[in-house]
């Protein structure tokens, strides 16, 4: 695949074949299977083939994984029970086969139109990813749409051993409109996209450190990124629950009370806030590195 | 939601049987996804399934399957469409998309 493409452009199938081995993906319950949502069919809403996730196995530099990517355009990425069948399923056969997986988030979380089957897919698939990590099996989130990974796929993110971002990627629990219907647009303005990115966008998450690596939006950036992480895993043990714990009860008490997410990036290394805002992704990460010293 | 099923003569498919399926499109505001299969019935006709979420537009369907079966041979092929208010025109773009994904070697 042409590196002229943007990741954040690419189709699902698309992302898949730019980061994998040329021809080596095999998709698991392709189209023809036809495994739709009931729900939504019984709603009059108009299904999908796949029901909004590619799932299946491929290679990258030669070593299997197991790899899906949502379909964000089809009911915002939403997990109904057959799209989180499919994801759960495919953590597992990861955990059974000790191979890598990688899922490629572009999702608002769970799919309102079948609320409570979608719920306990999420659960189901978290479950299957401490499988994988129980045994040391690695788990690579990658969000690098704008859509981003909300509500249960922002969580089921960060269950992962590790997260890769770039800067059109955001992750969060509650979107932008629903923090601005609950809080007030006083205290959060959903439609200033600059104050979005700022608290949810890959830049910042990658200071905070929520986010293990910051790439071009590029496929050959991420897919280099994800080769990275392969050989790698993130044990969950007490010893690391704790230390989590202490980092966020720290940040807490160092930006909770911010109402200016520049504070955060200056905080956090970034000097001048205008040259960061146009640096693009590993541009952006040697910038605060630098600062920080 | 609206669903019809109808079939439309066309030449037959000419190419190598390795590809079964292709795809092109999404289920999105203003878009539709369009399947092709190869069938296992005849090889003069083009069968068609849509499924719409606006009702009422069936004739307009018809007379843009009808013409795209006439234009490219797709006989012995079976297309599902799953549509979410799509303009005719994207919807003979589509088709032609999947049609191209179905006879392409390499995707």
């Amino acid at each position: 695949m042409s590196q002229l493409h943007l990741f954040h452009e690419q189709t699902a199938r698309q992302r898949i074949a730019a980061v994998t081995d040329a021809g080596s993906f095999a998709e698991l319950l392709p189209p023809p299977e036809r495994l739709t949502s009931p729900y939504l069919a019984q709603l009059g809403i108009p299904v999908s083939f796949d029901d909004g996730v590619v799932i299946g196995h491929a290679r990258i530099d030669g070593k299997k994984v197991y790899i899906a990517a949502q379909v964000g355009q089809f009911v915002g990425g939403a997990v109904g029970e057959i799209h989180g069948a499919k994801l759960t399923g495919l953590f597992k056969a990861a955990a059974r086969d000790r191979v890598p997986c990688v899922v490629i988030i572009e999702s608002g979380g769970v799919r309102l139109h079948e609320g409570s089957a979608g719920e306990i897919a999420i659960a189901e698939t978290m479950r299957a990813i401490f499988e994988c990590r129980a045994r040391k099996v690695p788990t690579i989130a990658v969000i690098a749409s704008d859509i981003g990974a909300y509500g249960g796929m922002g969580i089921l993110s960060t269950c992962c051993d590790f997260r890769v971002m770039t800067e059109h990627g955001r992750l969060g629990i509650s979107g932008p409109i629903v923090i601005e219907k609950w809080m007030g647009k006083k205290a959060y303005d959903s439609s200033n996209r600059a104050l979005v990115w700022k608290t949810s966008g890959g830049k910042t998450k990658y200071l905070l450190g929520d986010a293990d690596a910051l790439v071009h939006d590029a496929a050959g950036a991420v897919r280099e990124a994800i080769g990275k992480l392969l050989t790698k895993s993130s044990p969950v043990t007490l010893k690391n629950a704790k230390a989590r714990q202490k980092e966020l009860e720290k940040r807490l008490k160092r930006f909770g009370k911010t109402a200016d997410p520049d504070d955060v990036w200056k905080g956090l290394g970034v000097r001048d806030i205008a040259t960061a805002s146009l640096a693009s992704g590993p541009e952006f990460a040697a910038l605060a590195k630098a600062g920080r010293k | 939601m609206e669903k019809f099923t109808k079939a439309f003569p066309s030449k037959p498919l000419r190419v190598p049987k390795d590809r079964q399926w292709a795809l092109a499109g999404v289920v999105g505001s203003g878009n539709l996804e369009v399947m092709f299969e190869r069938a296992a019935r005849a090889s003069d006709t083009m069968e068609c399934h849509v499924e719409t979420s606006i009702p009422g537009f069936r004739d307009s369907w018809l007379a843009a399957l009808a013409d795209f079966a006439r234009h490219y041979p797709v006989g012995g092929t079976k297309v599902t469409i799953h549509d979410q208010g799509a303009a005719p025109v994207l919807v003979n773009l589509r088709l032609r998309q999947a049609y191209d994904h179905l006879v392409k070697t390499k995707p």
